[in-house]
């Protein structure tokens, strides 16, 4: 078993992660904590046909939320036409006024997202959330491979394995599609940033420089960056791994340090592509993602290859009652919240709970969505030496340019106890490399 | 007919009669068209003095009176001192804005524009456009109501209105009643609800506390800032979809937009449309000095 002969280097490559800086920083109560990010060396293997499968249907998924976007910036036919309450719009914390009738370059939204699925015991997949904003978790997998390749070249021989290392060129690309003319830069917010190692290392696998806001300075509606000797380049796109909020002091958030003032203005004249665009939040968070499988159908003409958890909206009354009837079988999710907090378990509230729950859910109806437990398959990890299950998810990239190309590899995360669903990082799991096999 | 009947109104309190008139006119769908046109002349300054060279200030300036149905722009000009490379571009509400970074130390920045206005009174900017007028139906910023404002509205009586117009003008009259004008007692970040907790408050907060409750009544409502004869400063009103088109409301006066009042910019509250917007290094106290002034021309 080939698998073996890597799962004798899970000690090694943690260790190199650690070497590499490979970390994941997290704001708990104020405090800013780095933590490694576990590796588990037993992948998730992903069949070529059940690959081909996703790909499709991710593909499909991005291509709509990408125009629904564009839809709601501008004639937002799609709440005319009475798909999506308007209220799922204008009430969202995600929506953005600054972003009415402001084009991105080639009308591209989302040119890098981040989309979590869950793989169900019945073996069929499910898209668990969309994440449009600054997904990140890409660079994992990526060192993650190189290491194991270099710990155990064999490995990678014998297994009919597509290659992960083109997640750079796909990067890039999808930058260069949208840039109008000029350098590209990684905006940073800096090295106490969560996911700084993986801005750099995109930036040296990418070519792009690597830059914090400082760096970067708007003149006449262009921007610049400003090299350490002083020189002026001109820059056409930016891959800001800062959110929109802290973009631009002049526009949004007054008080952020990190963005470049007037960089908005630059982006409303089409010199810069701002990667990802302005504005995504509307069309990833909790409560639209109930709407995506119509967003497909509407503007596609096609059926959704992929299906959404099974999700009630209690916005809607019968929803609701659905809701009531069934509360100990569902799980709540806020909708404005990220990262794996603000979900509840409707079975493990206590009496007084759930009544206090169900009186807020009735108050604020918009505010959450229910969605059924799935019931999903178990990874084996290697657990001090011995094979346990874990629940696990897969973060799938899509690059946009041209057209949406799906990254053959992804980031596979697993919850760090046994009894836990979740498995977002910044409550401290672990991750796996994603072998996609080929033919 | 309309105009000569407005000519032989001199004074501001018929003036009035005849506008509620017309707008009334206007809900009930009949055309209104051309009715009285007025050119009005305005100068805007303002000049901050910092106690420190300031090293490097980026500044974000709407003061450049909107096209739209009621008003046209007949002519303006501007100036920035200390001279620095500016841009022109619109928001997403589509105010004009004048935006810059000066990067020489100063001690003094001083903006001034001057220009001419045409004032078509009752020329209502039409809104047919449903995706643009959605967002000012939703809470938003400093219009979110809070305990007291919900308590507020809720005492309101609105079965003697007929249609949205009216809500608007009884909505006005109340709020004129219940709130008191005083200035000194809020500032630029006071939110609708603190200063109806407080009770008093100048226009910025009348424009605030009138839009919340519109949206409370389904109207879309938005925040207008703008020049007036007559007064020192900006000023701020509120426009409310009423039907199809955008009738403009004084809750501070209690009346509603006569054409004397040119408008600068508009949007959800009064942070889309702040006249001056600015980020700076060091630069210490600074003393802001605004002076305002319009006039009626005659025509020629």
């Amino acid at each position: 078993m080939e698998q073996l002969e890597i799962l004798k280097h899970t000690d090694k490559i943690n260790e190199l992660l650690a070497r590499y800086g490979v970390k994941f920083g997290i704001y708990k109560n104020n405090v800013f904590k780095e933590q490694l990010f576990p590796f588990d060396s037993i992948p998730r293997i992903i069949e070529h046909k059940e690959f081909e499968h996703l790909e499709k249907g991710l593909k499909q998924r991005v291509m709509a939320l990408n125009l629904f976007l564009k839809d709601i910036y501008s004639k937002k036919q799609i709440v005319k036409d009475g798909i999506v309450p308007e209220d799922f719009i204008f009430a969202s914390s995600g929506y953005m006024a600054e972003c009415e009738g402001v084009a991105p370059p080639k009308g591209i939204y989302s040119h890098i997202s981040g989309i979590d699925l869950v793989k169900g015991k019945d073996g069929s997949w499910y898209i668990l959330e969309d994440n449009l904003r600054v997904p990140s978790g890409a660079s994992y997998p990526m060192i993650a491979r190189e290491l194991c390749r270099r710990s155990s070249p064999d490995t990678f021989h014998n297994h009919r394995l597509e290659d992960n290392r083109n997640y750079a060129d796909l990067l890039r690309r999808a930058m260069d599609y949208v840039n109008p003319g000029g350098h590209t830069v990684i905006l940073t917010p800096g090295r106490y940033n969560a996911a700084y190692f993986e801005h750099s290392y995109l930036a040296e696998k990418t070519g792009a420089h690597l830059a914090t806001g400082s760096e970067l300075i708007v003149e006449k509606d262009n921007l610049y960056y400003i090299s350490s000797n002083g020189v002026k380049e001109k820059v056409g796109a930016v891959y800001r791994r800062i959110s929109d909020e802290y973009l631009d002091p002049m526009n949004f958030n007054p008080e952020s340090l990190i963005g470049i003032p007037h960089i908005y203005e630059v982006f409303r004249k089409g010199n810069v592509a701002l990667i990802n665009a302005p504005g995504n939040g509307v069309a990833d968070d909790k409560g639209i993602y109930y709407f995506v499988p119509k967003m497909i159908r509407y503007y596609l003409g096609e059926e959704p290859i992929l299906s959404n958890a099974p999700t009630y909206l209690p916005f809607y009354e019968e929803d609701m009652k659905y809701v009531l009837a069934h509360f100990d079988d569902l799980v709540l999710k806020d909708v404005a919240e990220a990262g794996g907090y603000g979900v509840v378990f409707g079975s493990s509230m206590t009496k007084e709970q759930k009544q206090d729950f169900i009186a807020l859910l009735k108050r604020e109806p918009r505010r959450f969505i229910a969605q059924e437990v799935i019931d999903f398959q178990d990874l084996d990890i290697v657990d001090h030496g011995e094979i346990v299950p874990r629940k696990a998810d897969l973060r799938a990239f899509v690059l946009m340019a041209e057209e949406p190309f799906v990254w053959k590899s992804g980031l596979t995360r697993f919850s760090r106890n046994s009894d836990s669903f979740i498995v977002n990082s910044s409550q401290g799991g672990g991750f796996k490399d994603t072998w996609v096999l080929y033919q | 007919m309309l105009r000569q009947l407005y000519n032989i109104l001199p004074d501001t309190g018929k003036k009035q009669a005849c506008l509620q008139f017309c707008m009334a006119a206007v809900f009930a769908g009949l055309q209104v068209r051309g009715g009285f046109v007025t050119v009005l002349h305005f100068e805007y300054q303002m000049e901050i003095e910092y106690e420190e060279n300031v090293g490097r200030c980026y500044y974000t300036i709407k003061c450049i009176p909107r096209e739209d149905a009621r008003q046209h722009l007949l002519g303006m000009e501007f100036s920035i001192l200390p001279e620095t490379e500016h841009s022109i571009g619109e928001d997403s509400f589509g105010n004009k804005q004048i935006y810059g970074c000066e990067t020489e130390p100063h001690r003094q920045f001083i903006f001034h524009i001057t220009g001419d206005v045409e004032i078509i009174q009752t020329d209502y900017e039409e809104e047919a456009a449903e995706e643009k007028t959605g967002i000012f139906r939703y809470p938003y910023g400093k219009c979110m109501p809070g305990p007291g404002l919900l308590r507020y509205y809720e005492s309101c009586d609105f079965s003697s209105c007929g249609n949205s117009y009216e809500v608007c003008v009884e909505l006005m009259h109340r709020l004129h009643r219940d709130f008191t004008y005083e200035s000194g007692v809020t500032h630029v970040h006071t939110t609708a609800e603190e200063a109806w907790e407080l009770g008093r408050g100048v226009c910025q907060d009348y424009a605030h506390i009138y839009i919340t409750l519109l949206r409370m009544a389904g109207i879309p409502a938005r925040y207008v800032c703008g020049l007036i004869i007559g007064e020192g400063a900006s000023h701020a009103w509120v426009e409310a979809l009423c039907g199809s088109r955008w009738l403009a409301f004084d809750p501070t006066n209690d009346c509603l937009v006569l054409d004397h009042y040119i408008k600068l910019g508009h949007g959800r509250d009064t942070s889309d449309c702040a006249i001056n917007r600015g980020l700076m290094w060091n630069g210490g106290a600074q003393t802001q000095k605004i002076s305002v002034l319009v006039e009626k021309r005659e025509r020629e």
